[in-house]
């Protein structure tokens, strides 16, 4: 049951703002973005562009919902949790309740090079609620072969960064954070934890951003990197513009786009800090859940809907998605899991 | 002094300390003073050639050292030089 009448009318609040405007939020409306990882960042991000009325938002994430989500990932609730449900689909669903004027696609999938470009193709903006700079060099390649405009965020503890990324206007993400730090030297949010309230300020910093980018604002963006910690009360501007062209880039100055070929990433990854492994195949056909159930029915507690299968066997919860990629959890072993996946799910 | 701002996550490496003073006219000098003091900070920053490591940013005030002169960059006695990973979570 949709109360508006005028479709303009439920945004005046906002279009009273006289850099928006009738005419800015007409913009927002016609404009479209691809929302890439929906937990804490995108969560914010979403709830922030689905209320301002930004018209076409594609949401793509590749994990499910636990309770330990809940203290920071806004959308979902404890019914989610018990539904089994994919992140995408249930931030779609409590969205699609918020604003039915909007269109919202949810995409349960893990972004690799394979995907990106089908993902981020027509969209006007990239926006990046992801937890690793794997999928940001991905969106950063595709974001500079394409030429489309991104927004960064990242949070740790109580601490948060952002830029904005224009390409050939500003740096790129690989201009300023040149390599992935090897796994074990920077800490995790599952290591270091996390702070609802931090991941609020930087995701709705880039959702700001986002809202100036499709309405035209150009001037008022962002240029800088922006760094806070909300526990020491710092915010801090750091000038990286000049380094535009003054590091020689391999992506946005040589177009050289080695995550985007896959020469760089691997996607059977363990889940850093969450005791899991993530098992990457992208099967052709769909799996048949009914069937797998039936043949895993002497295994303990075998559930499944339309977007997951989960199971327990040898001390390991298998959550399987329709494509046949699986997250194991009970293990950090690659190797293990691997012979696992062959051993409950097939090859 | 010069003082070094240490990230969070370096912390352990300086005994708790969040800045720490230090010596040199040079980003270069200030950052290996430091590390002289701390070998485990050190080796977190710097790779064994002596260069920082590449996902480790250095800024003098709040300028990003890879458009001035890197570690030559000049450093006054009032000035702060912060280390500042990426923060990779979200």
């Amino acid at each position: 049951m949709s109360t508006a009448v005028d479709p303009i009318e439920r945004y005046s609040r906002q279009v009273r703002f006289p850099m928006l405007g009738e005419a800015g939020q007409r913009k927002l409306m016609a404009s479209r973005v691809t929302i890439c990882g929906c937990g804490a960042l995108g969560t914010v991000l979403a709830n922030h562009l689905v209320r301002a009325g930004v018209g076409n938002i594609r949401i793509v994430d590749r994990d499910f919902i636990e309770t330990h989500n809940l203290q920071r990932q806004i959308l979902f609730d404890e019914q989610d949790v018990a539904d089994n449900l994919p992140k995408a689909e249930a931030a779609a669903r409590k969205l699609r309740l918020i604003n039915s004027q909007v269109n919202i696609e949810a995409v349960v999938t893990d972004i690799d090079h394979t995907n990106i470009l089908d993902l981020v193709a027509d969209a006007d903006l990239i926006l990046d609620g992801t937890d690793n700079f794997e999928t940001r060099y991905l969106i950063n390649d595709a974001a500079v072969k394409l030429n489309k405009p991104w927004v960064f965020g990242g949070v740790i503890g109580s601490e948060g960064q952002s830029m904005t990324i224009r390409p050939g206007i500003t740096p790129c993400i690989r201009c300023v954070v040149q390599d992935n730090p090897p796994p074990g030297m920077t800490p995790t949010c599952e290591t270091a934890g996390v702070l609802g309230p931090a991941v609020s300020v930087v995701a709705s910093f880039e959702a700001v951003e986002a809202i100036k980018i499709l309405s035209g604002a150009y001037d008022a963006l962002n240029t800088e990197l922006f760094v806070i910690d909300i526990w020491d009360w710092t915010f801090r501007r750091l000038k990286i513009k000049n380094l535009l062209g003054k590091v020689d880039c391999p992506c946005c100055q040589q177009k050289k786009f080695e995550w985007l070929e896959g020469d760089l990433g691997s996607h059977t990854t363990t889940l850093c800090g969450r005791n899991a492994v993530q098992i990457a195949t992208r099967r052709s056909e769909k799996l048949n859940f009914a069937e797998m159930a039936t043949r895993l029915n002497s295994l303990a507690d075998v559930r499944h809907n339309a977007f997951m299968l989960r199971f327990a066997a040898e001390g390991h919860e298998f959550t399987v998605f329709p494509d046949g990629r699986a997250i194991i959890k009970g293990t950090n072993d690659i190797s293990k899991a691997r012979t696992l996946y062959a051993q409950f799910v097939g090859n | 002094m010069p003082v070094v701002r240490i990230p969070t996550p370096l912390r352990p490496h300086t005994d708790g300390q969040d800045s720490v003073e230090s010596t040199g006219t040079t980003v270069g000098e200030v950052l290996g003073n430091v590390g002289t003091k701390y070998p485990a900070l050190k080796e977190r920053i710097f790779d064994d050639a002596g260069e920082l490591r590449r996902f480790v940013n250095v800024y003098l005030n709040n300028e990003d050292i890879r458009y001035l002169d890197d570690l030559a960059t000049a450093v006054a006695a009032n000035d702060e030089v912060s280390i500042i990973p990426a923060v990779a979570g979200g």
